[in-house]
Formats: structure tokens, C-alpha cells, sequence
């Protein structure tokens, strides 16, 4: 993860008419690399060695930790959610107090992560009642919230990065219209339970599927940000593609990981491209923007 | 709230089991036309329940070329041609990079994955498998290139819409939303609730002591928002507050106390700037379940304060079944068509009132009363909650 040390505001700003862009608190990353921005390769393509999916597996210690309770239910990705929060806070350097309340926004999304418990209960013979629940994506987030006690705003999108990016946005609006004090935007992606499925339809994904689960820390800043449409430009998110792998709405997080850990001091931008459409998110450092 | 923050809501658009166009949707709430039936799309023998509000046939779109053969794209395609014919969306009302498109869905077009897994190989079922795949299709189908947002807050899906909706219009990341919501029935989501024992073998009685479960329905229900002052004067009403709010309790039931639903109100009202003396009227979520009613009558009672008794309050579920995804749109769109035409339709099927859920639910027939602000709430797997408030045109 990032040397950045807590509270640091690594901040953009920007463009759009009206909307403060957040700071950046904290951000916690796992992906079938492994932990945080230090594990991502260097070409995902190479690292991945002919391997279609690299897996998060299961998260041990949470496994192990909610063994007998009523997480016995949660699913994978369930776990993985509140394994990324958990590494957000750590980056934070924060207690889970931090986050507890009405005062904090969470904001889910995922373009697939519902396809695993799809699979498992309608070739379950769809009898157990308790699974069906966790076919509704809004269940991810929910085992987060009821972890941590979330009771602020809260919303879900659906798709991949141009979705995170929406995520992104709205979570500032969230903060700028002062409904909530802290966001967060979360997204989790699995695909091992899936594999064949996906296998079927490789020419839509450009690279190998990697799993991975984050969540970023947003607090109310001082510049600006602009969110706008990018018609079909294939580039968009190219080189984190190259990099990371197809992670789905993960992948602006991977992205925003990425950058702080090379300890970037460019504005940050983000692209995502996804179903043919393009979407760039541009933050800049609203302290330098508001010093001039 | 400022004429800014203020977002109309032009015209709108519906395929529902009680009819295929406003007229008709609008129609039939008032006579009490029961849109539930026997399912016939798909095999229900082996449930415990085969009944839902199904629509037997689309009858609106005469032709689908081009168009997925995705159930749940043709019932958001049905509604937007409706919401084309009212709201001139043909052409766009905007640059298309400036038309957005937001609609909520509990199950997205889940029954393409259904097929998938059965054996269908084609790539597009799968990706029509994904839960964003109908938005999609639907902005293509518009022409629409500005943001494309699937929201899946569970069955508040259809409120959160509006509420981003009008997030990008107050933003000024687009200058028109085609916003709202939809789900069809599949084996998928009636064996799933099957299992839950939430379906039941009696009418949808919300409020009523005898009161045993949800039915389902289908539906797609979708409305142009624009920016107050570029709307124009025809318009069905206008949306002053909203808010989605989880409430961190349990993955499938609503806070035992309703806390998540109380704040989703509270932070609606606030934002629109009304207090419970300015409400007129409430669409409840009224799902006909034990637990929902008993907590969304004892959330609107510490809302409303004194004024509970006085306001009434409806639930159209027991007609159409709970159409998830579209289920909040429609009702928001019933909130201000009541304004407009100065009837509340009834709650059906309410008859022996549950002593704890003591308020004015207009049971029986339509009420004569013209609500100018209306509140609708919604609640969600996922501890999901979301409140409108919406003020009906003059």
C-alpha cells in the first residue's frame, strides 16, 4: 500500500461547474496480485503466465474470524468488501469508530460480482431462501454496513470503470451537498465461479480477469472535479488495463492505488471504458488550485 | 429549495400488468383493475406460488428489430416509447451526449443469464446477463450518449434513480435524464422469493391483520427530468427532495425500528425544504408483509407527528404486485398524477385494519383529494431505504 502517510490529501479539482472535488483519506486494495499497489505487475498479460483468472481466493483470517456467526452466510465477495474496508482503515491509520454512523456515505459498485451467487443458486435448485439474498448486489455493501455500523447515504451502481467513476461522483456530490461526512466507494469483483462462463466470452474482456476488492476514502475538499464523456475512445484506461488486468469497476481503484504509490504529483486522471463507451473523471489539486 | 435544486419531471412512460400506457396505469389504480394472474411466461407448478403480475403480452412497440430479445430491455423500451411520445425525445431534447440515462433494477436482465447457464453459448446472452446490460440497450435504442447509470438498491432502485438522476441535472453533467426503473418476472426471482416464504396464497393486503406476503409483477416505468426553468410549463410535477439511506441491519429485512426509513424521510424533506404540516399525501411502500407495514406505519407516525391520522396514505401494490425495480418510479408517477387529476387510488384489498397500523390508508375506493406535495417511500434488500418528495403540477 501507499507510504503516503494518513490524512495526507493527495487532491484534484477541476473543471465541472460547481462540485467540489473530495480528498482522498485512504485506500484499501486487494486484487489476485495480492495486497495494495505493490503487488500489481508491471504487464498483467506476462505476470498472468496463460492464467485466465487470478483469484483472491478466500480472505483466511476473516473466514476464520466470522466462522459460526452470521457471516457464516456471507459469501466470498461479502468477505473481500469488508477485507478491502479493513486494509482502507489500516491506510488511514484509523479505528472502525472513524467510519461508524450516519455521518458516512457508502457507495457500491460492480459490474459482475452478483454472478457468483446467480450461479451457485440456480444450479442450487434455487431452494434456500437465505442465499437468494445474496443474488441482490445491494448485499454487498450491506454486510459492510451492518460490519461497521454504515447507517449514512448509500447507493449501488452497476458496470464497470465508467460506473466506478459515477461512484466517484456521486460520492462527491454526497460530500459537497453535506449529507454525509466521509464517503466511501467500494467495489468488489470475483470471476473464479464463473470461469468457465467468462471463457466463453473472451473476445469481450482484453486481458486476463482478476479478482480484486477496494475501497477509497473520500472527504470534502476544496477544488473541484470534472466528470464528462469520452465518446468511444478505446484508449481509455488502456494502460491500466495493460497493467492490472480486467478488473472490472475495480479498476479506477487499482488506478487511483497505482498512482499514489508511485507517489505521483500530477493531477490525477481517470478513464474507464466499458460496453464501447468512455468516461474521464479529472481531479486536480484543489489546495494548489485555491492557492492559484 | 432553490429553483436551481429544483428538477421536473416532464412526462412519463409505463408498461405495467394493469396497463401499457399512463391512461391505462392511471385508469385501472382507480377502479381497482387486479392486474395478478396465473404465470404463464415460464413453469411455476413446482412453487408454492405461480401467481404475479404478469403482462401477457407488450402491445405497445409493434416492432422489435434491432432490439434484444432481453424481456427486461422490451419493458424499458415500452415505457420510453410511451416517454418518447409524450416527452418529444425524437428528436433528443438535448446534444445526445447530453442525454443521460439512469434506471434502477433489482435483477437487471437476470433471466439472460438464466439462459446462459442453460446452455445457451452466444455471447450476448451473457452480457445481457449482466445487470446493466437493458440501460444500455435503452440509451442506444434513445440514441441517448451522455452517462449511462444502472442503480440497484434492491426494490428502492426506481427512487434512487430519479434521485441521481436529478444529481446530474443539478450538476450540470447532463440537460436531460430519462430516468426510472423496471424488472420482469423470471423463475429466477419467483424462485427466489418462493424460497424466502415471502409470496402469498391470499390477495396483497397491505395494512390488513390478515396480511401474508407479496405478490410480484413486471413493469418498466420511466420519466424525462429536466432542470426546473428549461422544462417548460407542461410537466406532471416536479421533484423537490430525495434520499437513499442503508441503515446497516440485516441483509433482507428493514431495520426493526424502521431507523433507515425515518432518516431517508427526514433527509428527503430537509433537502426539499418541507415540514409534515406541508404534506399532503404519502405512497408507501406497502408491500403487504408482516414486518414492513408495522415499521413503515410506525416510521411515517414519528415523522408525521400529529398529522399522521390526517394524511393518507396509499399502497398500489395489492393491483400490480411489487414490481421491485419499477415499483418506485410508478409510484412517484402516481403521487403526482393524483395531484393532477384530484383522486388518491385506493389501497385494495385492505378490510379488517391491523391495530398497529392505525393511519388514513384509503381503503376501499378512490378518495376525491388533489395532494400537491406528495412523499413516497421505498425500502430494499440490502437495508436499502429511499424517499421522494414530489410536488404535483398546478
Amino acid at each position: 500500500m501507499s507510504a503516503r502517510p494518513a490524512g495526507a490529501s493527495p487532491v484534484v479539482a477541476a473543471a465541472v461547474e460547481g462540485l467540489r472535488a473530495p480528498v482522498i483519506r485512504a485506500l484499501g486494495l486487494h486484487s489476485g496480485w495480492g495486497r495494495g499497489a505493490a503487488a500489481l505487475p508491471a504487464e498483467a498479460r506476462v505476470a498472468a503466465s496463460g492464467r485466465r483468472v487470478l483469484s483472491l481466493g478466500r480472505p483466511e483470517a476473516l473466514d476464520a474470524r466470522y466462522a459460526g456467526d452470521r457471516f457464516r452466510r456471507a459469501t466470498r465477495e461479502c468477505l473481500w468488501a469488508l477485507a478491502s474496508v479493513e486494509a482502507m482503515l489500516e491506510d488511514g491509520e484509523a479505528a472502525r469508530e472513524a467510519i461508524e454512523g450516519d455521518g458516512t456515505a457508502l457507495v457500491f459498485v460492480t459490474a459482475a460480482v452478483y454472478a457468483a451467487s446467480n450461479r451457485a443458486f440456480v444450479e442450487g435448485g434455487g431452494g434456500r431462501g437465505t442465499h437468494f439474498a445474496y443474488t441482490a448486489p445491494a448485499v454487498v455493501p450491506a454486510e459492510v454496513a451492518i460490519e461497521f455500523g454504515l447507517t449514512g447515504p448509500s447507493t449501488v451502481f452497476i458496470g464497470g470503470p465508467p460506473a466506478t467513476l459515477h461512484g466517484i461522483w456521486y460520492a462527491a456530490t454526497l460530500l459537497a451537498e453535506g449529507a454525509c461526512d466521509r464517503a466511501l466507494v467500494l467495489a468488489v469483483e470475483t470471476f473464479t465461479e464463473c470461469e468457465d462462463l467468462y471463457a466463453r466470452a473472451r473476445r469481450l474482456t482484453g486481458g486476463p480477469l482478476v479478482e480484486a476488492a477496494g475501497c477509497l476514502w473520500l472527504e470534502p475538499g476544496a477544488g473541484t472535479i470534472a466528470l464528462r464523456p469520452a465518446g468511444a475512445s478505446r484508449a481509455a484506461g488502456a494502460a491500466i488495463r495493460a497493467r492490472v488486468g480486467e478488473t472490472f469497476a475495480c479498476e479506477p481503484l487499482a488506478a487511483i492505488a497505482a498512482w499514489r504509490h508511485r507517489g505521483a504529483r500530477e493531477p490525477l486522471t481517470l478513464e474507464g471504458r466499458w460496453r464501447g463507451a468512455s468516461t474521464v473523471l479529472q481531479w486536480q489539486d484543489g489546495q494548489e488550485t485555491a492557492g492559484g | 429549495m432553490s429553483a436551481r435544486g429544483r428538477i421536473a419531471l416532464v412526462a412519463a412512460g409505463v408498461a405495467t400488468p394493469i396497463g401499457q400506457d399512463v391512461d391505462a396505469f392511471w385508469s385501472s389504480l382507480l377502479t381497482g383493475v387486479d392486474g395478478i394472474s396465473t404465470i404463464e411466461h415460464f413453469p411455476v407448478a413446482d412453487l408454492r406460488v405461480g401467481r404475479g403480475g404478469e403482462i401477457k403480452k407488450l402491445t405497445r412497440v409493434k416492432d422489435w428489430s434491432g432490439v434484444s430479445d432481453c424481456r427486461a430491455t422490451r419493458l424499458l423500451i415500452s415505457a420510453a416509447d410511451e416517454l418518447a411520445a409524450h416527452a418529444g425525445l425524437r428528436p433528443l431534447p438535448a446534444a445526445p451526449t447530453r442525454v443521460a440515462v439512469v434506471v434502477g433494477t433489482a435483477l437487471g436482465g437476470v433471466a439472460e443469464g438464466e439462459r446462459a447457464l442453460a446452455g445457451d453459448r452466444r455471447a450476448r446472452r451473457l452480457r445481457g446477463g449482466l445487470y446493466d446490460s437493458p440501460a444500455h440497450n435503452l440509451a442506444r435504442w434513445l440514441g441517448a450518449r451522455g452517462p449511462v447509470i444502472t442503480v440497484s438498491t434492491a426494490c428502492a432502485s426506481g427512487a434512487t434513480a430519479i434521485g441521481v438522476g436529478a444529481d446530474l441535472l443539478r450538476q450540470g453533467l447532463a440537460d436531460a435524464v430519462v430516468a426510472g426503473g423496471y424488472d420482469a418476472l423470471s423463475r429466477f426471482v419467483m424462485r427466489g422469493f418462493d424460497a424466502l416464504r415471502s409470496l402469498t396464497r391470499d390477495q396483497v393486503r397491505p395494512f390488513d391483520r390478515r396480511r401474508s406476503g407479496l405478490l410480484l409483477g413486471e413493469a418498466g416505468a420511466l420519466v424525462l427530468l429536466r432542470r426546473d426553468g428549461e422544462a417548460g410549463p407542461r410537466r406532471l410535477g416536479t421533484l423537490l427532495g430525495h434520499a437513499s439511506v442503508g441503515d446497516g441491519a440485516h441483509i433482507s429485512a428493514p431495520h426493526p425500528e424502521g431507523r433507515g426509513l425515518e432518516r431517508a424521510i427526514r433527509m428527503a424533506m430537509a433537502q426539499a425544504g418541507v415540514t409534515p404540516a406541508d404534506l399532503d399525501f404519502v405512497s408507501a411502500h406497502g408491500t403487504g408483509t408482516l414486518l414492513n407495514d408495522r415499521i413503515e406505519t410506525a416510521v411515517l407516525k414519528r415523522v408525521l407527528g400529529a398529522r399522521a391520522p390526517a394524511v393518507p396514505v396509499n399502497s398500489i401494490k395489492p393491483m400490480l404486485g411489487h414490481t421491485m425495480g419499477a415499483a418506485a418510479t410508478l409510484e412517484a408517477i402516481m403521487c403526482l398524477l393524483a395531484g393532477r387529476h384530484g383522486q388518491i387510488p385506493p389501497t385494495r384489498h385492505l378490510e379488517e385494519p391491523d391495530p398497529e397500523c392505525d393511519l388514513d390508508y384509503v381503503p376501499g375506493a378512490a378518495r376525491a383529494a388533489r395532494p400537491r406535495l406528495s412523499l413516497s417511500t421505498s425500502l430494499g434488500f440490502g437495508g436499502q431505504n429511499a424517499a421522494l418528495v414530489l410536488e404535483a403540477a398546478p
